[in-house]
């Protein structure tokens, strides 16, 4: 049982690593935090140029592609990156911001999923002269901080393209699935969906990602209840992938729609129980600030116009997903 | 039935000798019954499918049942057996994560070694690895309980978190994702697929004559359960009076005539639906003759003529509560028929006319009625005729009730369904009180009689639920045509109904049962008679541990893919359902079936609420007023029992 031990090895490991960052949480040396947590991807080509993106990633799925992009755009432009992830600690965040205005970055791309924490430290950098851009979150804030544009996705705005695949499909009457109560992203897919949608939406809290089967049934409930929906959007893949199941059950024809990318939503999509997936195409979250960032400072550049820059809605569909899924395996979507 | 936390009125030598005592005064299996921790949550579930039936249209049918069984089920796995570790005085808030974890290690353990990589074990190794891994962590839970004697909720907390951790840490370190999948990769998968992924598909399954066995199980389950109820009710003559049962049969043959005729009328008592019940007049006299008459019958066969029938006479408490019933029945019959039955205009929060309507009518009726039953209960001890007369006036009124609700409702399933059963009912009441005014009550045991009674009563309630069984797994070829619904019951039901059953049995016959009594009342008393509590309540853990790893194998064997977070957080819909189901959050006090029942509750609610369609923002509040009535209605009935004890 090699595995087994190596399972053994992995626990230790793991241990030691987690009582190793608790000690080491409280000290702010740049040093510490370049061997903990922050990683040094150089893969310049003779540029002196070295730019920051710090956020708030886990290192999920969704993250490791943007940091792909990144690294990507960095090696295309021939200068430095620093790719900084904070696992949702804004403390971390903010720390690593002003290590990087410390070390004198010459840009600095930051996602704000907690504004309120991190915005005055990304102001703090757009005041001393650093270009400043924000990525992924922060689409109400970014102009407020000062920083050049926002490059990410909205949501309404993603809803409104679900809203127009479904007229092009000829659905009536749509189901807005949510997997979480209270999620303000979520609503806004829905209330985007609405907006472009020609026919009638319900939207519905139908049970979290934690209970797959209960979300399951929840939707063929809603379908048995009532006669008239033929569409649903789930505004996570999970709840797409739940809604083939349930249609099934209710006997029904559905055009299925879903949010994001997940090796079975993509499955679904290329045997055609799901329509599409929209796609934040967050590659572009990691690309595009490399680039703007680059250009701002070579060529004095500020793209956007004052407006933020969209990276999606991007469909994946049964006409691209063939092409989409070598991607995705790739890392690149 | 009745041999868990109450059996010192077990023996009836001691219970003749001791008569005249008022403390220890004979209560029948009736009374005993109501007593049991489980009958809030029975009558709970009864309310809410009522409830929900009458609100939607799917709800009540099959579809429905399929639907909310299947939440039912593996969240009645688990709350079974957190309802048998909370009687042992215990949580384990790391159940809701196990089920994640086992499902995960399942798969972990079974896909190939690849660039990331899993063991590659053939499912024969794999299912008995895992169990070992959830019983190695409940010995784990349990052990520490015991050993450090810290509080469950700290040490299960450290274990949740652990586990948490550790799923998505494994998840991503094997396969570079937060989703493990691949399980039917595993060798082994066709035959493991078979015990925990198998499904009974209703629409491939078709038998015509469903129904006029569902009408006649149904039937003669209600003349098990009627008969039952006379016999624990009334004292045995010394020898039997053949007369009767000639009067018996004849009435018998009556009311199977009347069953008969109504067949078609009765739908939702005897089988097709219909909107007729009404116009069967002649039937529907012939069944309720037939019902006394046979009720008559039996008695003179049976039981013993009554002694003193009193004088009819009522305190003025019972005078009063008689006119409160009678002016809430008449403001509630007045409200109904004033307000616009069609009118869906909004008067408050949440409620139309059409809902005001309703609740006042259906609080009206349901207090209207109840009132009078306690008088007649309290009134008949002395005067049998006083009782006589009350039921029979309830009796008059319930028909009274049910033909204001044909005239006025609406919906069919009032005129016919509802009126259907309101007859019914008013018919049981009447029965109810003619009986003591001709025989003998009961105020001894008597082991025969008792005997006969209870099993006559269980056959009773076993044909319901066969009838209802057969209903919900067959379709009619004239349904499989109408409709284009799958109906899947998953194999999980099955499994909630084994382990339902089998933590029923051991917590009620066996010493283990007695010594998870014991420890969750007082565990130092249970230690000093010679229980060993360490080991009690290690074993607790683990069985929630394993119930955790049979869900855990369920949900990998549907979805084929576990994701690192399933599970977690649903530890405390687990502990709500066991206390829905009236497990005391203090131990010593509870049953498993009032966890399968909670769990049931729980589902109905959940699924009742998007077939209502109700907006789901209420969800959460729907479940809090659950969880409060169910508490406040088990605290009440607890207390009521140990007076009574």
């Amino acid at each position: 049982m090699k595995r087994a031990r190596w399972i053994a090895l992995g626990i230790a490991l793991m241990m030691i690593l987690a009582a190793c960052t608790s000690d080491d949480g409280t000290d702010t040396t740049a040093a510490d935090d370049g061997t903990a947590t922050t990683e040094d991807v150089d893969l310049s080509q003779g540029a002196d140029l070295t730019f920051h993106m710090v956020t708030h990633a886990d290192d999920g799925v969704f993250w490791s592609v943007v940091k792909r992009g990144a690294e990507d755009a960095a090696a295309a432009m021939g200068v430095t990156l620093v790719w900084s992830p904070s696992f949702n600690d804004p403390e971390k965040q903010v720390q690593d911001i002003e290590a990087a205005i410390a070390a004198g970055t010459d840009g600095l791309a930051v996602s704000l999923a907690s504004p309120e924490a991190v915005g005055p430290a990304a102001q703090a950098a757009a005041d001393a002269g650093i270009p400043l851009y924000t990525i992924n979150s922060g689409v109400l804030q970014y102009k407020g901080l000062g920083a050049t544009t926002h490059v990410g996705q909205t949501e309404v705005v993603a809803g409104n393209g679900a809203g127009e695949f479904f007229n092009s499909l000829g659905a009536t009457k749509v189901l807005c699935a949510r997997q979480e109560q209270g999620n303000i992203g979520l609503e806004e897919r829905c209330q985007g969906l609405e907006e472009t949608f020609n026919g009638e939406v319900v939207s519905e809290f139908i049970g979290e990602d934690v209970d797959p089967t209960g979300q399951e049934a929840t939707i063929s409930s809603l379908l048995l209840a009532d006669e008239s929906i033929d569409g649903i959007l789930g505004t996570g893949p999970n709840v797409a992938v739940r809604a083939v199941e349930a249609c099934v059950t209710a006997g029904r024809t559905c055009s299925i729609g879903g949010f994001d990318i997940s090796t079975d939503i993509i499955n679904l999509i290329e045997s055609g129980d799901i329509a599409f997936t929209v796609d934040q195409q967050q590659y572009l979250q990691g690309y595009l600030p490399i680039v703007l960032l680059f250009l701002e400072v070579t060529n004095l550049n500020t793209a956007g116009g004052g407006l933020p820059i969209l990276t999606g809605p991007g469909f994946v569909t049964t006409a691209n997903v063939g092409e989409v899924k070598a991607l995705v395996d790739a890392g690149t979507r | 039935m009745s041999a868990t936390e109450s059996p010192p009125l077990e023996n009836a030598a001691l219970e003749e000798a001791a008569y005249g005592d008022e403390r220890l005064a004979y209560r029948g299996p009736l009374l005993r019954l109501l007593t049991r921790p489980e009958i809030g949550a029975l009558l709970g579930a009864a309310v809410i499918w009522v409830y929900f039936w009458l609100v939607s249209d799917v709800f009540g049918q099959a579809a429905g049942a399929a639907n909310y069984l299947d939440v039912a089920a593996t969240l009645g796995i688990m709350a079974v057996a957190v309802s048998l570790l909370m009687i042992g005085g215990e949580f384990d808030l790391s159940a809701g994560a196990m089920t994640g974890a086992t499902g995960m290690l399942v798969i972990l353990l079974v896909i190939p070694p690849g660039e990331f990589g899993g063991a590659g074990l053939s499912l024969w190794v794999a299912i008995p690895l895992t169990l070992a891994f959830a019983l190695g962590v409940g010995w784990f839970n349990g052990t520490v309980v015991e050993k450090t004697g810290l509080l469950s909720f700290i040490v299960t907390l450290s274990t949740f978190f652990i586990l948490i951790g550790a799923k998505l840490g494994f998840a991503k370190l094997f396969t570079a994702k937060v989703i493990v999948e691949g399980l039917d990769e595993g060798s082994g998968y066709d035959f493991w697929v078979k015990i925990f992924g198998a499904k009974w598909t209703r629409n491939d399954h078709i038998f015509d004559g469903r129904d006029t066995l569902f009408g006649f199980l149904m039937v003669i389950g209600f003349a098990a359960v009627f008969f039952g109820m006379l016999e624990l009710s009334h004292t045995r003559r010394e020898r039997f009076n053949a007369t009767g049962l000639i009067v018996a049969a004849a009435g018998i043959a009556g009311a199977l005539y009347g069953v008969w005729g109504l067949r078609h009328g009765f739908g939702f008592v005897v089988g097709a639906s219909t909107d007729t019940v009404g116009s069967n007049w002649l039937y529907a006299a012939a069944l309720a003759l037939g019902v006394i008459v046979a009720a008559v019958g039996i008695g003179v066969w049976r039981f013993e003529r009554v002694s003193d029938r009193g004088s009819f006479s009522l305190s003025g408490t019972s005078l009063r509560n008689i006119a409160i019933a009678l002016g809430v029945i008449l403001f509630g019959s007045f409200v109904a028929i004033t307000l616009d039955s069609s009118s869906e205009d909004i008067v408050g929060f949440m409620l139309t006319v059409q809902g005001l309507r309703a609740i006042v009518f259906g609080f009206g009726a349901i207090v209207g009625v109840t009132l009078p039953v306690l008088v007649a209960r309290k009134e008949g001890k002395r005067s049998p005729i006083t009782k006589f007369v009350v039921m029979t006036g309830t009796s008059l009124v319930i028909v009274g009730l049910a033909f204001l609700i044909q005239s006025e409702a609406t919906s069919r399933k009032f005129r016919a369904e509802v009126f259907a059963v309101l007859l019914l009912i008013a018919l049981i009441f009447f029965v109810a009180g003619l009986m003591p005014l001709l025989f003998q009550g009961r105020e001894a045991a008597h082991p025969a009689a008792d005997r006969l009674g209870k099993m006559l009563a269980a056959l009773g309630i076993g044909l319901f639920l066969g009838a209802v069984t057969i209903r919900l797994l067959y379709m009619t070829s004239e349904e499989a045509a109408a409709t284009q619904a799958v109906f899947n019951y998953r194999i999980s039901i099955l499994w909630f109904i084994v382990f339902a059953v089998a933590a029923s049995l051991v917590l009620m016959r066996t010493k283990f049962g007695n010594w998870t009594f014991a420890v969750g009342g007082n565990k130092k008393a249970a230690r000093e008679v010679g229980v060993p509590a360490a080991r009690t309540k290690t074993i607790l853990f683990m069985t929630v541990s394993v119930a955790a790893f049979l869900v855990g194998m369920l949900l990998a064997f549907r979805l084929n893919s576990v994701q690192a977070n399933v599970g977690n957080g649903q530890e405390f819909l687990y502990i709500i359902a066991a206390v829905v189901g009236g497990n005391l959050l203090s131990g010593g006090y509870g049953s498993a079936a009032g966890g399968a029942l909670g769990a049931l509750i729980m589902a109905m609610s959940f699924q009742g609420i998007p077939f209502a369609g109700w907006n789901s923002d209420w969800r959460f509040l729907f479940v809090g007023v659950i969880l409060l009535l169910a508490v406040l209605v088990n605290n009440f009935v607890r207390k009521k029992a140990e007076e009574a004890e």
